[in-house]
């Protein structure tokens, strides 16, 4: 692996003081010790049904994810930057939503064109004036960071629809809990268990405006064949809330219920785990079987809350992604903590020059591709693979953007050689509802063959408990 | 409670009380098939066992042919019956991941290892090796299920749905277990109430559980009557159709809510609670067995279905509909 890597663990043979704790452990007990603990997660991973889907592939539908022993850790004042330029910049992508499905200033002030709009496949023209509770639009959003120094964090692309991953988090906290109990013995290391009820809390904080008293609230899955059907049903369970499914679903007078065994319940809050796109067959997809005719009616109404809302997706889209800091600009009028990747737009003539003259050390991505498919990653690639994408490119360089290839930080990884280094990122989870909150941890992905900077879990990627330690810990 | 969430919690109780009974009625075949006979004589204990188990549809040889290998393996790992062991514990644990809520972690699990070590017994050939053992394995991991819905549920509505499938299931079993005698060839008119047919009825009973049972309750020599009686009749059988429908009963008075269609329910299963109470073995035997217990097995998947649509799951439910007038008029 390459020398100027950033190294979270170590600075040249020294260890960062954060990881003394862990270091002094594997030394005390060996990385044999460290194995058999892995053996004992994993069967724990299997007894609680943590499995990952995953199609086309064949062999066990039901996989696990696999699951690193080492933890990745931050100190106080490197969380400081990922909260604090997490928190602004969803205020900003709830900001630029509700503008867009509003009076559109961002716009008119020259800042966002309206092609970013227009030709946006995740823009909704239903929404076109909707004002949800509290102009909360992204109820949930997942930034996807990456590190490339100390204090050098950057955000690769936004999750506004609905991301996944929450449940990780927690169970994998819950088992290097009871794995390493001794390091976790001195409160050095903050909990994260508080996520489900900021989220309920966010959740009750967004109930219709004509709900009257608590609200009623439930997940709707598209049941348990999903890939993230677990997290679905965990959420639900930690909530105390009810898993539905479109067909318990019956919306009547605008109203939406469940179908129970004592009859019909009326649901004020549901958090959708399904694609706008199935949402409402009466609106959408007219072929959708999980979703839920009348539902949209119903949102209109002002008698349920979606969350996260219809049409989020627009700020997903890679191509109103490098807009994002404009937006902290404009909205926020503040200067953005946690800046882009830079980023080159394939349709505009001279970065698309530019990309096909170094495509061989470039990333580069669809602009409404998700899961780290349809991408070319440069350095990696054959010259027959990067013709190829040339090719496509020249085709429909609307479709792509190309980003630098970034020396991605490294985390040690437990392998049959020991510990080794491999690149991660770091997903957290931004929840609002009255006030916009985290919980002081995140999903942390990592790439486990030698190299490979893709780190997605539908292509091999696995995960790893993300610490964040308090303040004075070290 | 979701409807479909009952509807889950009732299939999943429905699908491990019939795992074990496939077992039982497999353990039959075996004990029948090693009954002394003369060799020259037509024999079918395999044949009654196809037909009792219900499934003569998807058995795939013709009836008259069926065997120990035929029969074990239609009921053991052929995934074309849905009766099937493999079929009832792949159906239990589809419906215990999708109600995974409702249930305990430790329910989930005896479920789950339950399905994972059956596919290993089925991919190393043990049930075809030693159908004895295999068979009290499944006896074994079927008690295990149910001890821990007994041991670890709440006993709220979750658990009750449960038991209500449970005990469905049950009623059907022990009567199609009953009919099993029905069906078997006797050489000769003149042998019933032989040796051969002593020896028949005693091992329904061992199948059920029921020969130390008997004797204890009866005090007399094994005879159709007391079989019959004891597997029917007697409440204090945890087997028995009464037992069932006693506890039938029971489930669904305490999950009536309100809703007319609910206590409608409630009240037509103590109706026929109490008309089977009033019988006495001699009216079923004058009724003629076989007829009455089709009537029983027919009866009783009508007051099944009927539970589902009240709580509004299965292809008629109607809970729903009732709820939307109230809705409606809010």
């Amino acid at each position: 692996m390459h020398a100027n890597i950033f190294n979270e663990m170590k600075k040249g043979a020294v260890v960062r003081p954060e990881y003394r704790a862990v270091v002094d452990w594997i030394e005390r007990n060996g990385v044999e010790a460290l194995q058999a603990r892995r053996a004992e997660a994993e069967a724990l991973f299997r007894r609680i049904g943590i499995t990952f889907a995953v199609y086309g592939e064949g062999g066990d539908p039901d996989r696990l994810i696999p699951f690193d022993m080492v933890p990745r850790i931050f100190n106080a004042s490197e969380w400081e930057i990922i909260e604090s330029g997490s928190i602004q910049r969803t205020r900003a992508l709830n900001a630029f939503i509700s503008d867009i499905y509003g009076n559109r200033e961002i716009i008119k002030a020259g800042i966002v064109p309206e092609s970013m709009v227009k030709g946006n496949p995740a823009y909704l023209e239903q929404m076109q004036g909707y004002r949800p509770p509290r102009d909360v639009w992204a109820h949930i959003v997942g930034v996807d960071l990456v590190r490339t120094g100390p204090e050098d964090f950057f955000v690769l692309e936004d999750n506004c629809r609905t991301p996944s991953g929450v449940s990780y988090v927690l169970q994998n906290r819950e088992v290097m809990s009871r794995m390493f109990p001794e390091l976790f013995r001195d409160g050095r290391i903050r909990p994260v268990d508080g996520y489900t009820d900021i989220l309920a809390e966010a959740m009750q904080a967004v109930a219709p405006p004509n709900c009257q008293g608590a609200p009623t609230m439930a997940i709707l899955t598209p049941g348990q064949f999903n890939s993230a059907y677990f997290e679905h049903s965990y959420l639900a369970d930690m909530m105390g809330i009810e898993l539905v499914e479109g067909p318990d679903l019956v919306v009547e007078n605008q109203k939406v219920y469940m179908r129970t065994t004592r009859g019909f319940e009326q649901v004020h809050v549901l958090y959708r785990r399904i694609d706008d796109a199935f949402l409402d067959p009466q609106v959408f997809r007219p072929d959708s079987m999980i979703g839920v005719a009348g539902l949209m009616d119903a949102m209109m109404a002002g008698n349920v809350t979606v969350i996260n809302m219809p049409g989020t997706g627009v700020v997903d889209d890679k191509a109103v992604y490098i807009y994002v800091p404009d937006m902290i600009r404009f909205y926020l009028g503040e200067d953005p903590i946690i800046p882009n990747v830079q980023t080159f737009r394939c349709n505009e003539a001279d970065d698309l020059a530019y990309v096909l003259d170094n495509l061989s050390d470039l990333v580069v991505k669809e602009v409404h591709g998700s899961g780290g498919y349809g991408m070319l990653i440069g350095p990696t690639s054959t010259k027959a693979e990067i013709e190829a994408f040339a090719a496509k490119l020249k085709a429909a360089p609307k479709n792509y953007i190309a980003q630098p290839t970034l020396s991605l930080s490294a985390s040690p990884v437990l392998t049959e050689e020991g510990l080794v280094p491999r690149h991660v990122d770091l997903r957290p989870f931004v929840v609002s509802g009255a006030t916009t909150r985290m919980v002081p941890s995140g999903l942390s992905r990592v790439a486990l063959r030698e190299g490979s900077l893709v780190v997605n879990s539908s292509q091999g990627g696995g995960v790893k408990d993300t610490w964040v330690l308090s303040k004075g810990a070290v | 409670m979701l409807s479909r969430t009952a509807e889950g919690l009732f299939w999943m109780g429905r699908y491990i009380e019939r795992m074990e009974n496939v077992a039982r009625l497999l353990d039959a075949g075996r004990r029948l098939d090693s009954l002394p006979r003369d060799p020259s004589q037509p024999h079918n204990e395999w044949t009654s066992i196809i037909v009792a188990s219900g499934a003569s549809e998807t058995f795939p040889a013709p009836l008259d042919e069926a065997d120990t290998d035929s029969v074990s393996d239609h009921l053991i790992r052929d995934t074309a019956n849905p009766s099937s062991i493999i079929s009832c514990i792949e159906a239990a644990r589809m419906n215990a991941k999708a109600v995974r809520n409702a249930i305990t972690a430790e329910v989930w699990e005896a479920i789950n290892d339950t399905r994972a070590e059956l596919r290993q017994h089925l991919a190393r050939g043990s049930d075809r090796e030693n159908l004895a053992d295999f068979l009290d394995w499944v006896r074994l991991r079927g008690g295990l299920a149910l001890g821990k819905i007994d041991n670890t549920m709440l006993r709220d509505d979750s658990l009750r749905f449960i038991e209500l499938g449970k005990w469905f299931e049950r009623a059907d079993a022990t009567a199609r277990l009953l009919d099993v005698k029905y069906h078997i060839l006797l050489p000769d008119v003149t042998d019933v109430g032989g040796g051969l047919d002593y020896l028949q009825w005693t091992q329904i009973l061992r199948v059920a559980n029921s020969a130390v049972a008997f004797r204890h309750l009866y005090s007399r020599v094994v005879d159709p009557q007391g079989v019959v009686d004891l597997l029917v009749l007697n409440e204090k059988s945890p087997r028995s159709l009464l037992t069932s429908l006693s506890e039938i009963t029971f489930l669904l008075s305490k999950l009536a809510s309100d809703l007319p269609v609910q206590q409608q329910l409630a009240n037509e299963a103590r109706a026929v609670e109490d008309k089977l109470r009033a019988m006495d073995i001699d009216e079923i035997f004058n009724h003629g067995l076989h007829d009455w217990l089709t009537d029983f097995i027919v009866n009783t998947n009508q007051m099944a279905q009927k539970t589902s649509s009240a709580f509004g799951f299965g292809p008629e439910a109607s809970v729903g509909h009732e709820a939307e007038r109230e809705a409606a008029t809010q």
